[in-house]
């Protein structure tokens, strides 16, 4: 190759390709797409994120969390993420739409999230977990590998004020430990965590067979 | 052919080394500036780095304080070693290649340090917005906003400078490092504004963002570290050997079709997740055909080096190259894996993934980067290393660290995954399971970053003005690497 121009335009419509091959063409098939609306009940699915939870995504994402924890739960068969409890079914893209930022993650150093809220319908655990997660919950800790976050929650000493009905414990000098506004976020965003409603296209595939003359 | 082996006949030798110190010292500067910054991103990376391995094993580490909480200090690591180290070496070597080899001087060097000095003002800027909480928490595009737009105008400004040095070019062919490096030059700056564009200024719909995310993630990885490696291996196999690059004429083929091939690979990140299934069809499709470049640059490269691999041993610059062809290689061979459906179910979300991507960035790149800095350095500056121990600790340090890292995050990795798919083992099992492995890739990093602090001593040594008198003998003085080709 001698030509300068030639290089060019080769490395322009290589990456035009790319581009219009993977990105537009998902973008035209997936860009336009609303939410369902369930025939029996009329309402509309998924529901948008509450503003509470929604704040708690901005803290998910400065948090980093989803450098060891992904959102996505994959067919029943391909991995166990169905047979885990992940989910109750493959995550389609229709579950994602009403998302600011998608977060649907690479690593599973700790375990998936995308239906947490259901799996764990429990703030106080939450917080429990995010303040300590070497708290002993029957006689294991919470979880193995993951940081605390004490920077979530503030220690105050009793006394003073009234207690605040949302402490999760009170240490032996008589302070309570009771979580942020941050941290309230954050427990509201992961109990909003679940896909409840299964939509046709995240069915399992059934082959159904042809009767053979059978009108 | 203007094969770099060839590039001066026997009458012209004197003249065009004259011209070619020439062009060595317009590069002088931006190099040094480039190649200084990027060590010291590469010192801070990797000690970020290390810092978010030790967290996965020990998770008290540094938890208290939350700039430095693991999901932010290793995303943080990743853009220092990704924006810091990785493109200002890229810049530092793609700008004096261009020049060596468009054999026309560097131009507009002040231009370049204006440049360089806003891209690390922004990578600093990116690196303080992550660790201080204003992630957007899309891979290696984790900066705030306004850190991209110092990034992508600073970039245009040392893009076009490369380009306008090979436009003003005083050779009648083009050589295939040029290929590699005009296309990396061209790639990086689509793929950032795009990104950016459909992912922070517009926000696609949906998992379009995940699609565009992986899209750029792969693009970055393969259209811009992995050329500029293979840049510098088309360079310097030759010129060191003395011979041509065995077959040459099929470089091009393999160029063109790595080029096509790893732009619409991206898709193979994401088997098995929300998107319609063609994204990841097509992904593992294109990335197995990648391997039919892989094979005709390995024809070419070690091609090139059969015969002749005890020569290559004595050069360090060599010894880097290969380390770098050898990373490259197995790269390309996780990635063929990891696109197969079966295997990718065992592995998508382990260690092994990002085994994959540490070896495009470090093993392949990297090592370039060290192999070619052993080369330019002592040419841009006119003085020679200073200290040969500090050169093989880097060596040895490097070749040890990246077999141990590679060992054990893939054995993590596979640990990992196979239990992982056992619905019956729970998290608690897996995490213990792995420690050890998680405890011995610190081990590795602290290994690597000691190469790297070699490697900074004998720098500074080699770019301070006042540290070692700049001798004639030095200047004129061939290194006995160059000897062979020149005999």
């Amino acid at each position: 190759m001698k030509n300068g121009l030639l290089i060019f335009s080769g490395a322009f419509a290589t990456l035009a390709l790319s581009w219009a091959g993977v990105v537009l063409t998902a973008n035209n098939q997936l860009g336009s797409l609303t939410q369902y609306k369930d025939p029996v009940d009329d309402a509309l699915y998924p529901a948008p994120l509450t503003g509470l939870a929604n704040q708690g995504r901005l803290v998910y994402q400065d948090l980093g969390c989803v450098s060891c924890h992904t959102q996505q739960v994959r067919r029943a068969g391909f991995g166990s993420d169905i047979e885990r409890k992940w989910g109750k079914h493959q995550s389609v893209a229709r579950d994602y739409i009403q998302e600011m930022t998608v977060l649907i993650g690479s690593s599973r150093f700790g375990p998936d999230l995308r239906n947490v809220g259901s799996r764990i319908p429990d703030a106080d655990y939450f917080y429990k977990l995010l303040y300590n997660p070497q708290t002993k919950f029957a006689g294991a800790p919470l979880a193995h590998g993951m940081p605390a976050y004490p920077f979530l929650f503030e220690t105050r000493p009793v006394g003073s004020v009234q207690s605040s009905h949302k402490a999760i414990k009170t240490t032996a000098d008589g302070k309570e430990i009771v979580p942020t506004a941050r941290a309230q976020a954050l427990v509201a965003y992961l109990l909003s965590l679940k896909d409840s409603y299964e939509y046709p296209e995240a069915k399992p595939f059934v082959a159904t067979e042809k009767k053979e003359g059978g009108h | 052919m203007n094969s770099p082996a060839h590039s001066s006949s026997q009458p012209a030798v004197a003249r065009d080394r004259a011209e070619q110190q020439e062009i060595d010292a317009s590069a002088k500067w931006p190099v040094l500036v480039f190649f200084g910054s990027a060590l010291l991103w590469l010192i801070i990376g990797g000690a970020l780095q290390l810092a978010a391995s030790i967290q996965l094993h020990t998770p008290a580490f540094l938890a208290d304080c939350e700039w430095f909480t693991h999901g932010r200090i290793a995303p943080a690591a990743q853009n220092a070693l990704v924006y810091g180290w990785g493109m200002n070496a890229g810049f530092a070597f793609a700008l004096w290649l261009m020049a060596r080899l468009s054999a026309a001087a560097l131009r507009s060097a002040g231009w370049l340090m204006v440049a360089a000095v806003f891209w690390n003002l922004g990578v600093f800027l990116g690196l303080a917005g992550i660790l201080g909480g204003y992630s957007t928490s899309y891979e290696l595009l984790e900066m705030p906003s306004f850190a991209s737009l110092l990034l992508l105008g600073s970039y245009l400004m040392i893009g076009v400078w490369a380009v306008t040095t090979f436009s003003v070019r005083n050779t009648e062919k083009v050589y295939a490092s040029q290929w590699y490096i005009l296309g990396a030059a061209f790639w990086f700056p689509w793929l950032f504004l795009v990104a950016r564009l459909m992912l922070s200024t517009s926000p696609v719909n949906g998992v379009v963002q995940s699609i565009v995310n992986v899209w750029y993630v792969n693009g970055l990885l393969n259209l811009w570290f992995v050329p500029l490696a293979l840049a510098a291996a088309y360079y310097f196999l030759p010129k060191i050997l003395g011979k041509p690059i065995y077959d040459y004429y099929v470089a091009v083929i393999g160029f063109w079709w790595f080029a096509i091939c790893s732009a619409c690979s991206a898709g193979s990140r994401l088997i098995g997740g929300p998107v319609p299934a063609w994204v990841a069809t097509l992904g593992s499709a294109a990335s197995m055909l990648v391997i039919a470049a892989v094979v005709i640059i390995g024809v070419n490269l070690l091609g090139t080096l059969c015969g002749n691999f005890a020569k290559a041993q004595k050069s360090t610059t060599l010894r880097f190259i290969v380390l770098s062809i050898v990373g490259f290689m197995l790269a390309a061979a996780l990635n063929f894996a990891l696109s197969v459906r079966s295997f990718a179910e065992m592995a998508q979300f382990t260690f092994i993934p990002e085994l994959r991507d540490w070896l495009l960035l470090y093993a392949c790149f990297s090592t370039a980067m060290f192999g070619a800095a052993y080369f330019f350095l002592p040419r841009v500056t006119g003085k020679v290393w200073r200290a040969p121990v500090l050169i093989s600790t880097h060596y040895a340090a490097t070749a040890l660290g990246v077999l141990a890292l590679t060992v054990g995050l893939f054995v993590a990795g596979w640990k990992q995954g196979h239990q992982l798919n056992l619905s019956d083992v729970n998290f608690a099992t897996i995490t213990n399971e792995i420690t050890p492995w998680l405890t011995y890739r610190s081990v590795a990093l602290m290994l690597l970053s000691i190469g790297h602090l070699a490697f900074l001593i004998n720098f500074v040594w080699i770019a301070c003005p006042c540290c070692s008198p700049c001798t004639t003998a030095a200047t004129i003085k061939n290194p006995p690497e160059m000897e062979a080709h020149q005999a």
